[in-house]
């Protein structure tokens, strides 16, 4: 017996699996009619494939480590990563912070969340144009003016001795919020006693507090973690940009300082 | 299947269950696809700004999975067995075969990708199982689409043996390479 035309493996497997030519696919389909041989070979790719899908499908169930791990990358590969907008979401902004504060905090704040309080409010300034006179309520004692002068200088990460050794401002981050100003987001501690989140934000010549958070100390100096979904409620109301990196933000004192 | 949701690491979440199903084929050892699929993601991450979107996610960490498994293989060359030694002849005659079970039948599919070797594997798990067209394949594999076609037949005329599929009595009488 003769067939009209000969198709390789090949030919009848790609016709199975619908990745042949329109006009080959035809002349199988023509030869499909009158040549049973050929309709039990296609039919055979046909049954592979199907019979191979069904044995591996559904996947089997990732294991809870390896979703675990992906997972924490993924986080870390978000938190490291700058985002390309000005505006960010609540969820981003609590990321990028923890992702940049997780070197230097992991440990205190996991140590701190154990005693964690809930901090009290002495100034939740939301919504304040950056024009309106600014409430400058000092920092327990310190003078806003020695403070500012920190604010003006100090890298992020940077940790600065006030008031003769009573006090301390660590500087946390850098960011511009929506009007574009440059703000600074710090904690100032006394040596014994309540630590305060708080923001400022530069307006012409001088930097106003925009929001402060008191917290007992965890007794390292660290917030604990409540005061800082304070802050974290805020910088999401205030559409706070992405942290400056180091280079952003020593132009951006340098800049201020002119 | 899986519509990609626009972040990777969301993309790469969601397609876990297939990576991990890829690189079990490869390596037949769950520790090793367990490592294989978070090493493929590592660099996923590192490598995201060179994912261009147009392209297939899926194939793209296919072939970063697969890469890993030859490095390792490379590397551990002494170590690994042979295909030789898969190449187990105790499957069933083809009458036994006829009344197997659903289930048993499932699990000699199983067994008999497991005898065939590495690269008859992957390519099945690939267009088979994981749907990619024969382009996506060969990139994955970094071959010339006929490669994969032709040892993409080879594969599934060995599987249809294997498992008695083959509806076929006596050979085929198509081409063979």
């Amino acid at each position: 017996m003769i067939e009209p035309m000969i198709f390789d493996d090949e030919t009848l497997m790609a016709f199975a699996d619908g990745e042949l030519d329109e006009a080959t696919t035809k002349a199988v389909e023509r030869a499909m009619e009158t040549d049973d041989a050929l309709v039990m070979r296609v039919a055979e790719f046909i049954e592979t494939r199907a019979t191979a899908r069904e044995a591996f499908t559904p996947a089997e169930p990732v294991p809870a480590a390896l979703e675990a791990a992906v997972r924490g990358m993924v986080e870390r590969h978000r938190a490291a990563e700058q985002p390309a907008s000005n505006v960010v979401s609540l969820g981003a902004a609590r990321t990028r912070r923890f992702g940049f504060a997780q070197q230097s905090w992991q440990l205190p704040l996991a140590a701190s969340l154990a005693t964690a309080i809930a901090a009290g409010f002495i100034g939740y300034q939301l919504g304040q144009s950056p024009g309106a006179a600014p409430v400058e309520p000092g920092l327990d004692g310190f003078s806003s003016a020695e403070i500012a002068s920190v604010l003006d200088s100090a890298a992020s990460g940077d940790e600065v001795t006030i008031a003769d050794g009573s006090g301390r401002v660590r500087l946390i981050s850098s960011f511009n919020e929506q009007s574009g100003a440059l703000c600074r987001e710090y904690e100032v501690d006394r040596s014994a006693g309540a630590s305060v989140v708080a923001v400022s934000c530069r307006d012409d010549s001088d930097w106003s507090m925009r929001f402060a958070v008191a917290a007992p100390a965890g007794g390292d100096g660290y917030a604990p973690a409540s005061s800082l979904d304070a802050l974290e409620a805020y910088l999401g109301a205030i559409e706070a940009g992405p942290a400056l990196t180091a280079e952003e933000e020593r132009a951006a004192l340098d800049a201020a300082a002119r | 299947m899986t519509s990609p949701p626009s972040d990777i690491g969301d993309q790469l979440i969601a397609f876990l269950p297939n990576m991990r199903r890829f690189a079990l084929s490869l390596s037949r050892a769950p520790d090793v696809a367990d490592d294989l699929v978070q090493q493929a993601c590592e660099r996923a991450l590192a490598s995201s700004a060179s994912f261009e979107p147009g392209t297939r996610f899926d194939a793209w960490m296919f072939r970063i999975i697969r890469n890993l498994w030859i490095d390792r293989t490379r590397r551990q060359k002494t170590a690994g067995p042979s295909e030789d030694v898969y190449e187990r002849h105790d499957l069933m005659g083809e009458d036994g075969q006829q009344v197997a079970d659903a289930r048993q039948e499932l699990s000699s599919v199983r067994d008999a990708l497991e005898a065939m070797p590495e690269d008859q594997r992957a390519i099945i798990m690939l267009v088979c199982v994981d749907d990619l067209s024969y382009r996506d394949a060969a990139e994955v594999l970094n071959v010339p689409i006929g490669t994969v076609m032709s040892r993409l037949a080879r594969a599934r005329k060995r599987l249809a043996e294997l498992t008695g599929i083959n509806p076929v009595p006596g050979r085929s009488t198509g081409a063979r390479d």
